[in-house]
């Protein structure tokens, strides 16, 4: 039955093809149909409804009506991002699985395991630029600390008498990259997301926090945090009278990407395809707002330039890591 | 007050549209039918449910994904009653007292009351959240990491000193489930404990497997092979045997009222819920009882209690859900990814920006629990029926919801490994007559617990002293002293009086 369909269309592309099949190059080409014709799977790194979804849910639902391709999200939580990585990292390269995370997260994963499942730089391949966005440094907004000058002395006077909070691992390298920059000593309080820190930050339990964007963005606006410093190398246009510690003489830049990724080795005229499709939707004033309510900004950026960026940020994350003395598992 | 009559008045015109309705009405009666099937919970409905609201208006997702946890509340006792088979984990608490009232004929009264109390108690929890939901957002602020350990060691000593079998198993229980609750990433450090090499354990045993696991799988299992073991008849369960005695209705009052007020307390503070509110409940209950004997045995204000306190719970779980973004219990966490999805970020603006939500949410509460009393009371017998399609029709299918809906949470397959342990933990666990439900309660609370000891002690920079002297945590401390106290006491004189009873007994028989 099987070989009986398998020849009846090579049959059938024989008599077809005719002209086209004189040039023998363009037979694979031809046997396979153009991408994509088939639903593309969107991976994402956290369980579904978290705020992580929602931004790949975003991606996923504006290019569906942009292209009129279906996509697909699947939800592959786990290990922070370990597991989806690999996941995607095995599947096959075809540019119907893509790995919609933190790039900077994938590149920090590399140095926290003693045997990582992949390597980021040589097991995917960037597609496309999403959005670039820091971690923040905030208070309590009844905190006598109004700025980042102010925090800066206290913590060097009131040495380890002084605590701080932090949630998620990219908080806790931003916190151990400033206080090494600045002599700090603080006692560390580790929470296990921004919002559960919120309590303790709002009634002085602690004297500073280190935050992920949408916590530190949204609580401000409900008037609970004071945003002191962002982890950016840079002012940011979506909050420009935060000021970056750089401009306090520290050496940090530390910056979330999110970015869509692909299995290594896909072909590049499908990246191509996939990226093109990214770079329409981000273009839209629609996205740029949207993304601006994350507390980020966003990323146009080349598939090279996100490769170039992974490669950086794994260097970066090797070192951050061994800075914050994190173990690895 | 003029306040709250325009939200009102916005909550009525937002919950009284006929597509509100309708998906009020959908998810209640959703809910009731899974929560009369033993095994499926509230929590893999909605787990599975949740992508199908992705196209639906946010309020309208929201009021149907509520309206089956809440639902859910209700259709659970029904099993509980008839079978013995809590068809929700908070409803388990509804066999001690159920089942012997339905084996002594008495069902109908059961379900009657149940439904009576479950209303009674989601009304009044549905007004506590009208009234202190922006109040208790200001409040929660002032709760650190020694108030919230405080607070689960209240529930903990609550949990396990009631018993339907042996406190001391109780307690074990809750230590395996505190054990278990160490699986995974140590937040402090950053380590796997007790992963042995499986990344997916690095979030933690799946709550969702465990608690299926537990409460789902061993039913099924026991009874693979058995073709016969129903007793349930639709036709037992008519209007007139459902009515309540004079005694009765004296018996219930009283427990529905302070079910209710420990379920609302319960209910609003994070962490805790229905499951702990209704054996708090159900332990209150026979502390004051001036006849403990009776329970056990088909007590009336065993059954009123629990359930008042459960669906008053299910009500203002949602405060801290909706004022402060905090999940009460792990279905508001899958409620409040609900509301994620539909671009709404919790926190106090999701009554100040979206008060058509909010306020329409909390009228279709209204609606949705007049709609159950319907569904409970004069349509009981469809429920009933449903119970009696043959186990070998049944089970073969809740086995397959069961899946799905684990799978669905994690799209990982060592989640069913999960599932299958603990289905098969659970069959022996029941056989030995070890209750489940404190041990997925220490799972749920053992990491909260651990974080927050580990956090009050690094900010007070390891003085024990600050659980006593901080004055939120000192309270519960100081109340969980009393339980203890009390159940003590309580212990000592159920045996005097039992002592007392078996001797009369004995005076009464006559002597050959």
């Amino acid at each position: 039955m099987n070989s009986f369909i398998t020849t009846t269309r090579r049959k059938l592309l024989v008599l077809a093809g005719g002209a086209a099949m004189a040039t023998a190059v363009t037979l694979p080409a031809f046997a396979q149909e153009a991408y994509p014709s088939r639903p593309i799977t969107f991976v994402c790194a956290f369980p579904a409804g978290s705020g992580a979804d929602v931004l790949v849910r975003y991606f996923a639902n504006a290019i569906q009506e942009s292209s009129g391709h279906t996509i697909i999200v699947e939800n592959k939580p786990g290990a922070s991002g370990s597991i989806s990585a690999e996941y995607v990292a095995r599947s096959d390269p075809d540019g119907y699985t893509v790995y919609v995370h933190s790039g900077f997260s994938t590149a920090v994963n590399y140095s926290l395991w003693n045997t990582p499942a992949i390597d980021p730089r040589s097991d995917l391949m960037g597609v496309a630029g999403i959005n670039e966005q820091p971690f923040y440094i905030v208070v309590g907004v009844d905190s006598e600390i109004q700025s980042i000058e102010q925090l800066n002395a206290y913590l060097l006077e009131a040495g380890d008498e002084a605590t701080y909070g932090v949630s998620a691992t990219s908080g806790r390298l931003l916190a151990a990259q400033y206080l090494s920059e600045l002599g700090g000593t603080p006692v560390e309080v580790p929470y296990r997301t921004g919002m559960e820190m919120v309590p303790d930050v709002v009634n002085l339990g602690v004297d500073f926090a280190v935050t992920d964007p949408v916590t530190a963005m949204v609580q401000e606006r409900e008037g609970r945090l004071r945003v002191l410093a962002t982890g950016a190398g840079r002012r940011l246009d979506v909050a420009p009278e935060v000021p970056s510690l750089t401009e306090f003489g520290m050496d940090v830049d530390q910056m979330g990407v999110w970015a869509a990724y692909v299995p290594a080795g896909t072909p590049q005229d499908v990246v191509d395809t996939l990226a093109g499709m990214f770079q329409g939707v981000l273009e839209t004033d629609d996205t740029q707002a949207y993304l601006r309510t994350m507390g980020g900004v966003p990323w146009i950026a080349t598939p090279a330039e996100v490769d170039e960026r992974m490669a950086q940020n794994v260097e970066l994350g090797a070192y951050l890591v061994d800075l914050a003395e994190l173990p690895k598992n | 007050m003029s306040d709250f009559v325009s939200n009102l008045s916005l909550g009525f015109s937002v919950a009284f549209s006929w597509q509100a309705m309708a998906y009020c009405f959908l998810g209640v009666s959703l809910g009731t039918f899974i929560g009369v099937l033993p095994g499926i919970g509230s929590l893999a409905a909605i787990a599975m449910l949740l992508p199908l609201t992705f196209g639906m208006e946010p309020t309208h997702a929201l009021i149907m994904l509520a309206g089956i946890y809440y639902g859910s509340n209700y259709g659970g006792s029904t099993a509980s009653i008839l079978l013995n088979l809590p068809g929700t984990p908070s409803s388990a608490v509804t066999c001690i007292e159920g089942y012997p009232m339905s084996q002594q004929g008495r069902a109908g009264v059961a379900l009657f009351m149940t439904a009576i109390a479950s209303f009674v108690g989601s009304i009044c929890g549905m007004l506590i959240m009208a009234i202190f939901s922006p109040p208790i957002a200001a409040l929660a602020f002032s709760f650190s990491a020694p108030d919230f350990f405080s607070l689960m060691v209240l529930g903990m000593i609550a949990a396990s000193t009631l018993a339907s079998g042996s406190p001391i198993k109780g307690l074990a229980m809750i230590g395996l489930g505190l054990i278990m609750g160490m699986v995974g990433r140590d937040l402090y450090s950053g380590l796997l404990r007790f992963s042995y090499g499986v990344d997916e354990l690095y979030e933690g045993l799946p709550l969702v497997a465990v608690a299926l696991g537990i409460f789902g799988l061993p039913e099924v299992i026991k009874n693979a092979g058995q073709i016969t073991g129903r007793t349930v008849k639709a036709k037992d369960i008519s209007f007139r045997s459902m009515l309540p005695t004079r005694d009765d209705w004296r018996r219930s009052w009283g427990a529905m009222g302070r079910g209710t007020a420990l379920g609302s307390f319960f209910g609003a503070l994070p962490g805790t819920g229905g499951l702990l509110a209704s054996f708090m409940s159900y332990a209150t209950e026979r502390r004051l009882s001036k006849e403990p004997w009776r329970f056990g045995k088909g007590a009336i204000e065993g059954i009123a209690g629990p359930e008042a306190a459960n669906n008053a719970a299910v009500q203002t779980a949602f405060i801290p859900t909706l004022t402060l973004g905090i999940p009460g219990d792990i279905v508001m966490a899958i409620m409040l990814g609900a509301l994620t999805i539909h671009g709404i970020q919790p926190g106090v603006s999701v009554i100040n920006s979206h008060p058509d939500l909010f306020w329409g949410l909390l009228v279709s509460f209204l609606f949705g629990n007049m709609m159950l009393l319907v569904l409970n009371i004069p349509l009981i017998g469809l429920w009933v029926r449903m119970l009696s399609i043959p186990y070998w029709v049944l089970y073969p299918f809740i086995v397959a919801f069961i899946c799905i809906g684990v799978y669905s949470v994690n799209s990982s397959v060592v989640d069913l490994y999960v599932l299958i342990f603990f289905g098969f933990l659970g069959v022996v666990m029941t056989t030995l007559k070890f209750e489940p439900a404190p041990l997925v309660l220490g799972l749920i609370l053992g990491p909260m617990l651990e974080e927050n000891m580990r956090r009050a002690l690094t900010l007070s920079r390891g003085d024990y002293t600050v659980f006593f002297t901080r004055p939120i945590s000192g309270m519960f401390m100081a109340m969980a002293a009393l339980v203890l106290i009390w159940t003590i006491y309580g212990a000592i004189k159920a045996r005097s009086v039992r002592r007392d009873h078996l001797r009369e007994m004995a005076r009464n028989l006559p002597d050959d």
